[in-house]
């Protein structure tokens, strides 16, 4: 657990316009809440995720996370697998300068799962809580 | 095209130790296609450097700019105004870039940031492999369009040597020997006969042995010189 018991996470969240950021409006409509310090980045497909969206995300916050449609189950075949890639070429970035890997991450979910999508982002929120502020944050 | 590999993160920490505000400098030919030093990897790299050096708790402001090409200098006169605020440039463009920059801006440290491999080609995603030495005298028209020079492990003439098995170079199982290449290629065109006129040993002159190459055209120069 962090030093700082009052150490809110800043987390950026990029998720696919198919199926993280609909579980999310699933999540809203069910009026579910989740940690206020959590921005939410809609994108066309999970496979438009970059290394330097992760690496500019982090600059900012704690920790970022791409929400993509279930495995073997993307809309335009490979975009979530290619995400998984990003996210493991991002790990070896992180691990090259001595910053945490699990600060990024990639989760499935689908468009109905509301409560996947809260689950998922409390989880990693309390994992960032476990592991403290972002060292390598540049913009404070 | 120029393939490159950028440097390991902690050698380009170390070069800029010293400094607290740099210039990332990318640039949009080969680097760029080679996935290297073009823009998206200036932008990441420069994410890197600032998380690492925060990490330290010693601050580094990273400029970021990526032009059309390092290795012309009108381009890189561009962005005097931008150099003249840094205290010194990471390049990651190949060798010839990092040089002109270097002499473009004569009171600035120039860094560099990558590792200039080869002149070769894409052969699939990730994947490079070299095709030219720029030896200076080309001989493809004799080889089917597969260059000796380049892609034969000891560079010879009139190959293959003993050490070509099954067709790969017995300097390194994964790689296709050239001669054997060359061999088939000719077969195909229905030319293979024309391997048996003896080409005569390289004159090197043309190549390094001469010291650093110079190209003048003066067909193409202009009245100011320049």
């Amino acid at each position: 657990m962090s030093a700082d018991a009052n150490f809110q996470p800043k987390i950026v969240v990029f998720a696919c316009e198919n199926s993280g950021w609909l579980a999310a409006e699933h999540a809203a409509s069910l009026g579910l809440s989740y940690p206020e310090r959590v921005e939410l980045i809609k994108l066309p497909c999970s496979g438009k995720i970059d290394v330097i969206y992760f690496m500019k995300a982090l600059e900012k916050s704690d920790g970022t996370m791409i929400m993509a449609c279930q495995q073997e189950n993307c809309k335009f075949l490979k975009g979530n697998v290619r995400a998984a890639q990003r996210v493991r070429q991002t790990q070896n970035l992180l691990k090259e300068i001595g910053i945490e890997e699990d600060r990024v991450g990639i989760f499935y979910l689908a468009a109905n799962m509301g409560h996947k999508f809260v689950e998922i982002v409390q989880n990693f929120y309390d994992k960032m809580r476990e592991l403290g502020p972002n060292p390598g944050k540049v913009i404070k | 095209m120029i393939i490159a590999e950028r440097k390991p993160i902690d050698e380009i920490l170390g070069f800029l130790s010293k400094h607290q505000k740099v210039l990332v400098l990318g640039c949009g030919g080969c680097v760029t296609v080679c996935l290297a030093g073009g823009e998206k990897e200036v932008g990441i790299l420069g994410s890197e450097l600032a998380m690492a050096r925060s990490k330290e708790g010693r601050p580094l402001e990273v400029v970021q700019k990526t032009i059309e090409r390092q290795c012309d200098f009108e381009y890189l006169e561009g962005i005097r105004h931008i150099v003249k605020d840094v205290d010194a440039i990471l390049s990651l463009a190949c060798g010839i870039g990092i040089q002109t920059c270097a002499e473009a801006f004569p009171d600035k440290i120039v860094w560099p940031g990558v590792n200039t491999k080869f002149l070769g080609v894409n052969l699939n995603v990730g994947v490079w492999a070299e095709r030219c030495q720029a030896c200076g005298q080309c001989v493809l028209d004799k080889t089917g369009g597969i260059c000796p020079v380049a892609r034969c492990s000891k560079s010879i003439f009139n190959g293959p040597c003993g050490g070509s098995q099954n067709g790969k170079c017995e300097v390194d199982p994964d790689t296709d020997c050239a001669w054997a290449l060359i061999h088939d290629r000719l077969a195909r065109l229905g030319e293979v006969d024309s391997l048996r006129e003896i080409m005569a040993i390289k004159d090197w002159s043309f190549s390094r042995d001469g010291g650093p190459r110079k190209l003048v055209r003066e067909d193409l120069e202009l009245e100011s010189g320049k």
